[in-house]
């Protein structure tokens, strides 16, 4: 049972690494500051080395929500095993959507639904539960975006450039733009590393705990943070291609210098968070920051009708995960048997979901298309510039449904 | 609740983002100015950008100072 958890809880850390590549690397891409592989090496890198680089936030991640002890629940394997059965399911629908939702409120939402069946509602901690969770929701997309608002007016007003005596524009020359995007997104993915991978090895050693063959309150062993590193860098490397295209263009056009001031914010506010210990999201930061950046800028439009399809992602990722979880952990109480059910059919939807999601495949090829159409925008004279908007568009679209690359001529 | 968590987390994500973006554009500002045709001291406005780009790096250093653990032992 024990390596059964360990071995979920190190594919939840995949898919975690993979759905949330989109959150640092999703801009840059899309500005074409950095190639879509690169992008993803270098991601895989810096969430490598991040995980490696703090380990103090790995035994806060998941306590208190859930009530421990006496009057609550004892936290077995099984009940992590529950968790995380929903955490990864839910993030592999999210995936396919393309949804960038949140993968710990996921993992908080299986353990929830599987603690419910395990000891009844009371052994959930509401308040602790509204706290750690609701409020952050709310406020962190809030918090980045409003700095990602400010910060890319701030970027735009600073590099205006006018000439002093007519008064009219000169080349702007905000092309570094683009260099300081290498740096800010590579902060964001490293801040995700020291983040992210805290979860799952802390969830790791909580089950080592459990089952007795490590000491209680001690930290995670060095194989742990290994293991954890490298499943989150491989997920990292494999990319979420689909919820890059949608933060990279879904939700409004990037510009470098938006894209700089949304990284900033995004990378700002989660160290922030974890380092004043109130703990906020990374993926909702992160799409909270490209909203944000997409109102600062004049003439852009934001997509409201993607925000709102990603807000009601948020909206399931805690029931839904949970219900998953719940019924997970019924199955599991039921015995070995249940045990051998649980993880069968867990296996069989993700084998199922990976090969659906072959049917229309979105990989590094087509997310190229994001880049190529930001560029023929970029140097597109004014006047050219909506018609060439429009046919780059309907180029993606057309690539889209084709499902192979094209290139896109200027 | 944790309001006074949240405002600081909020105050110090606006002003640390700030920073970093106002140092960086007037960076991006002066090498600009000094790439112009007719230009008094280029060499003046290029070491200003750089002295920017510089203190954006030395901003963002501090901050992974203050949040790597290993550090602040």
């Amino acid at each position: 049972m024990v390596a059964l958890v360990i071995a979920l809880a190190l594919f939840f850390d995949f898919t975690n690494g993979f759905h949330d590549t989109a959150n640092a690397m999703a801009t840059p891409i899309a500005t074409g500051a950095i190639k879509p592989r690169t992008a993803v090496a270098l991601a895989a890198v810096l969430n490598l080395v991040g995980a490696f680089l703090s380990t103090e936030v790995a035994k806060t991640v998941s306590g208190g929500i859930i009530r421990e002890g006496s009057d609550g629940v004892q936290i077995t394997p099984e009940i992590i095993f529950a968790g995380l059965m929903g955490a990864v399911l839910w993030n592999m629908v999210t995936w396919l959507k393309g949804l960038p939702s949140s993968s710990s409120h996921a993992l908080f939402g299986g353990l929830i639904g599987a603690a419910v069946v395990g000891a009844g509602f009371s052994s959930v901690n509401f308040e602790s539960l509204l706290q750690k969770v609701i409020l952050p929701a709310v406020f962190a997309p809030v918090i980045a975006g409003l700095a990602a608002y400010v910060c890319t007016r701030l970027a735009y007003a600073l590099t205006a450039r006018h000439d002093p005596e007519t008064g009219s524009k000169l080349t702007q020359k905000r092309g570094g733009f683009r260099t300081g995007q290498i740096f800010t997104s590579s902060l964001v993915a490293l801040a995700h590393g020291t983040n992210d991978a805290q979860k799952t090895m802390g969830i790791i050693t909580l089950v080592l705990i459990a089952a007795g063959s490590q000491a209680p309150g001690s930290g995670p062993q060095l194989w742990v943070i290994t293991a954890c590193a490298l499943a989150i860098a491989i997920g990292t490397y494999a990319g979420g291609w689909r919820i890059i295209r949608t933060m990279g263009s879904g939700l409004t056009e990037v510009k470098p210098a938006q894209g700089f001031a949304a990284e900033t914010s995004t990378a700002s506010a989660i160290l922030a968070s974890s380092h004043l210990g109130f703990a906020l999201s990374t993926t909702q930061v992160a799409s909270g920051s490209v909203i944000g950046s997409g109102m600062g800028r004049r003439g852009t439009t934001v997509r409201w009708n993607m925000v709102g399809k990603i807000a009601l992602g948020w909206l399931f990722t805690l029931p839904a995960a949970g219900i998953v979880g719940a019924l997970t952990a019924l199955l599991v109480k039921t015995g070995v048997v249940g045990v051998l059910i649980a993880a069968i059919a867990g296996t069989g939807a993700v084998l199922f979901m990976f090969f659906y999601s072959r049917k229309s495949s979105v990989s590094h090829q087509n997310a190229v298309e994001v880049e190529e159409a930001g560029q023929a925008v970029r140097f597109a004279k004014k006047k050219a510039m909506a018609r060439a908007r429009a046919e780059a568009k309907a180029k993606a679209q057309a690539a889209a449904k084709a499902n192979n690359p094209k290139e896109n001529q200027r | 609740m944790k309001w006074l968590e949240l405002l600081t987390v909020a105050g110090a994500t606006l002003v640390s983002a700030a920073i970093v973006v106002t140092l960086y554009s007037l960076g991006v500002r002066f090498t600009a100015i000094a790439a112009d045709a007719q230009q008094a001291s280029p060499g003046v406005k290029r070491s200003v950008a750089y002295v920017c780009f510089g203190l954006c790096g030395l901003a963002v250093c501090f901050g992974l100072y203050l949040i790597i653990p290993y550090f602040s032992k």
